[in-house]
Order: C-alpha cells, then structure tokens, then sequence
C-alpha cells in the first residue's frame, strides 16, 4: 500500500467525521494503520479479534462517536454473528473497511475460498455493500457508505481489493 | 453467594450518571429490579458486552461504564480482555459473576468449572486491578474499592446457579438502544438519534446545505 493510497483513505475517513477506528492487520493494511495510529482526530483501538471490535464500535456509536471497523474478509466472516445480532438486531450502523483477500488481484491461493464467500455473505446477512477497485473512486465510497450508514443505522461495508490499495 | 445479592451489595456505590452494559441472561433482569434506569444497555449477543461497554467507556470518558458479565459470556469473548487492558481506561469497571456454567443453555458446564481462574486470566492480560470475590463481604468491599476509585478494574465473583424471581425485562434490542441513546443525548446535552442526514452527502443541486 503506498503512500497516495494510505492518505487518501485516511483523509476520507477524517472528512467524514470518523473518529474511532478498530482494526486488526492484515499486510495490506499496516502502512495505513499506522496512519491511523498518527492522526491525532482518531482513536485507534488495535483488536485482538475482529468480532470485538463490532462490540467496540457499538458502544462508540452510542457514545457519540462516528466509528469506523478496518478488518480482513476472514474477519469480517468472523464477526457476521456479531453484525446480525448486535448492529441489525439493535439498529447500530458501523462503517465497514474490508480488505478483499481472494478478490481481483489476489495473489496467494489461500484465500480463494474466503474472497468467494464474502459477496455472498454480505448479501444473506442484507448488508450494502461498494467495491472499492480504484483509489480514484475510494474517497467519494468511503463518504457514500458512511453517509448511508449513518443514516440507516445499519453496517454497511466497503471491500478493499488489492489493486485499489497498491 | 447469590447474583442478586452481589448486585444489591454493589448498588450503594453505584451513581445515578453511570452506565451499565449487561450480558444477556436472567442479570439484565435482575439488574433492571436493582436499578431501573434508562442508563442499562443489555446487550443480546455473548461475549460482547465488554467490547460494548470498552467502546462506551472510550466515548465517554468523563462517565463511568460498569460491565456486568458473566464466565461463559467472557471466555467466548477472551481476547477484549487484552484489548481492554490495552486501552486501559480509567473509567470501566469490569465485574464477571462466575456461576461455573451455561446457566440459560441448561446448565452444562463452563472451564470456571474446572481449572480456569478469570481474575488470573485478567492480570495476565493486563488488568493491575484484577480481583476474585468468593463471599459477599468480599464482594461488596471489592465492588465498593472499584466503583469509589479511579482506573480499570476487573472483578470476577463466583456464584450460585440460579436467579432471583424478578420480572423480564420488557425492551427488546431495538428499544434498549433507543431508549439508552435518548438518556445520552439528555445526559450529554447532545443530539446522538438526529434523522438529518450528514452534510457531506446532500446533493450540491437540492440546496438544503445552505439551511
């Protein structure tokens, strides 16, 4: 992930007001987590699970912040129980940062079977969901998703693939 | 020692302002007879009140979270407790009523039964104020120490099977949420459940921005 990638996902993210962001790495990510780590106008909170961190943001969300979940797709698979019976049961939104292992431009065959499981599980859990593949389109997603979670009180979920973060 | 006493024995030292994070089970019941107030939030998935009450306590760290959880709820969920202690906020007590079992799944057994120590498991993650309660005495004067200072405690109290014969609580998810975000905004002094949509993402051409 170079550097015009990681500030303008960064920027988005501050532009939109989020100011609380869970993440757990995954090796596309770290350049951008550790932005995140430096912007003083967001709380960063390093999970050691991706399913906490539906928790976490819950509870920020209620508190009054605008959170945002920067995880893996195997965590996002992780988190579904969490996402149906805490965010949809309850009406909580949480804006969705996931990183499309096994999507276009994967590389590593490990992650075939995760990356075909995603759009489907996005879609039997009701989720929206954008496909984020070029980093010229990620700002105006990025504002898009947030807007429409806010506004529906649901998850909604931006897929990073790799091409998009190079 | 019975649950219900505990949460009895705690109430003294609990303010009108603090926010409680249930697990689900019969101690959100209870915890509502000890203490109705539009300040608990019960939350309907296991494991994850902690997480919830962490990202609360993070929100709003002038308030005191308190999470009343419970052994099967917090091994499901075991590492928020090194994100917890990562985040170490000085605002969150922690309390875990260990009943050594899946009490509202029939009954089977947890770890708690066998060789695993919560409070053990809570200093090894981080916690510096990690304590186990055996008696109600013992309860109540770790309850008074967490809820009268200041920083992150953890307090895991081993109890009875069984709850007390206290009314459902009546709000189901949905409710809870609304009613919990209402009492913030009035607590707050803040708009949390405002229907406006956010600035940014009115179109330039319907002009509504310029209200």
């Amino acid at each position: 992930m170079n550097d015009t990638a990681t500030e303008t996902i960064k920027d988005a993210l501050v532009e939109v007001g989020v100011d609380l962001v869970a993440t757990l790495p995954e090796g596309n990510f770290q350049p951008l987590i550790e932005k995140i780590e430096a912007e003083p106008t967001i709380t960063w909170v390093p999970l050691a699970r991706e399913e906490e961190g539906v928790g976490i943001c819950a509870g920020a969300y209620m508190g009054g912040m605008k959170p945002a979940l920067l995880i893996m797709n195997s965590g996002f698979l992780d988190s579904t129980n969490a996402l149906t019976t805490l965010n949809l049961l309850a009406g909580i939104p949480v804006l969705l940062l996931i990183g499309y292992s096994g999507g276009v431009s994967e590389f590593l065959w490990m992650h075939s079977q995760v990356g075909a499981a995603t759009e489907p599980v996005l879609r039997a859990l009701g989720l929206v969901y954008e496909r984020a593949e070029k980093l010229s389109e990620v700002a105006a997603q990025v504002r898009d998703c947030q807007a429409l979670a806010t506004i529906t009180k649901r998850p909604v979920a931006l897929l990073l693939n790799k091409e998009c973060l190079r | 020692m019975k649950r219900y006493e505990c949460l009895e024995a705690m109430l003294p030292f609990v303010a009108e302002d603090d926010l409680v994070v249930t697990n689900l089970g019969r101690v959100r019941d209870e915890w509502h007879a000890v203490r109705p107030s539009e300040g608990n939030y019960n939350v309907f998935v296991l494991g994850l009140c902690s997480s919830v009450g962490l990202g609360l306590a993070l929100a709003l760290p002038h308030r005191r979270v308190i999470v009343l959880d419970s052994d099967g709820s917090l091994l499901i969920n075991l590492p928020t407790l090194t994100t917890i202690a990562d985040q170490n906020p000085a605002n969150l007590v922690h309390i875990v009523f260990d009943n050594q079992a899946y009490e509202s799944a029939g009954g089977g057994r947890t770890h708690t039964a066998g060789r695993a120590d919560l409070a053990m498991i809570a200093r090894g993650a981080g916690f510096e104020n990690a304590f186990a309660a055996e008696s109600l005495e013992d309860f109540r004067a770790t309850a008074q120490r967490a809820l009268e200072g200041t920083g992150l405690f953890f307090v895991a109290a081993r109890v009875e099977i069984g709850s007390a014969p206290v009314p459902s609580n009546p709000y189901d998810a949905m409710e809870t949420t609304y009613r919990f975000m209402r009492h913030l905004e009035q607590l707050e002094g803040t708009s949390l459940l405002s229907l406006a949509p956010p600035a940014y993402a009115l179109p330039a051409h319907l002009g509504w921005g310029r209200h």
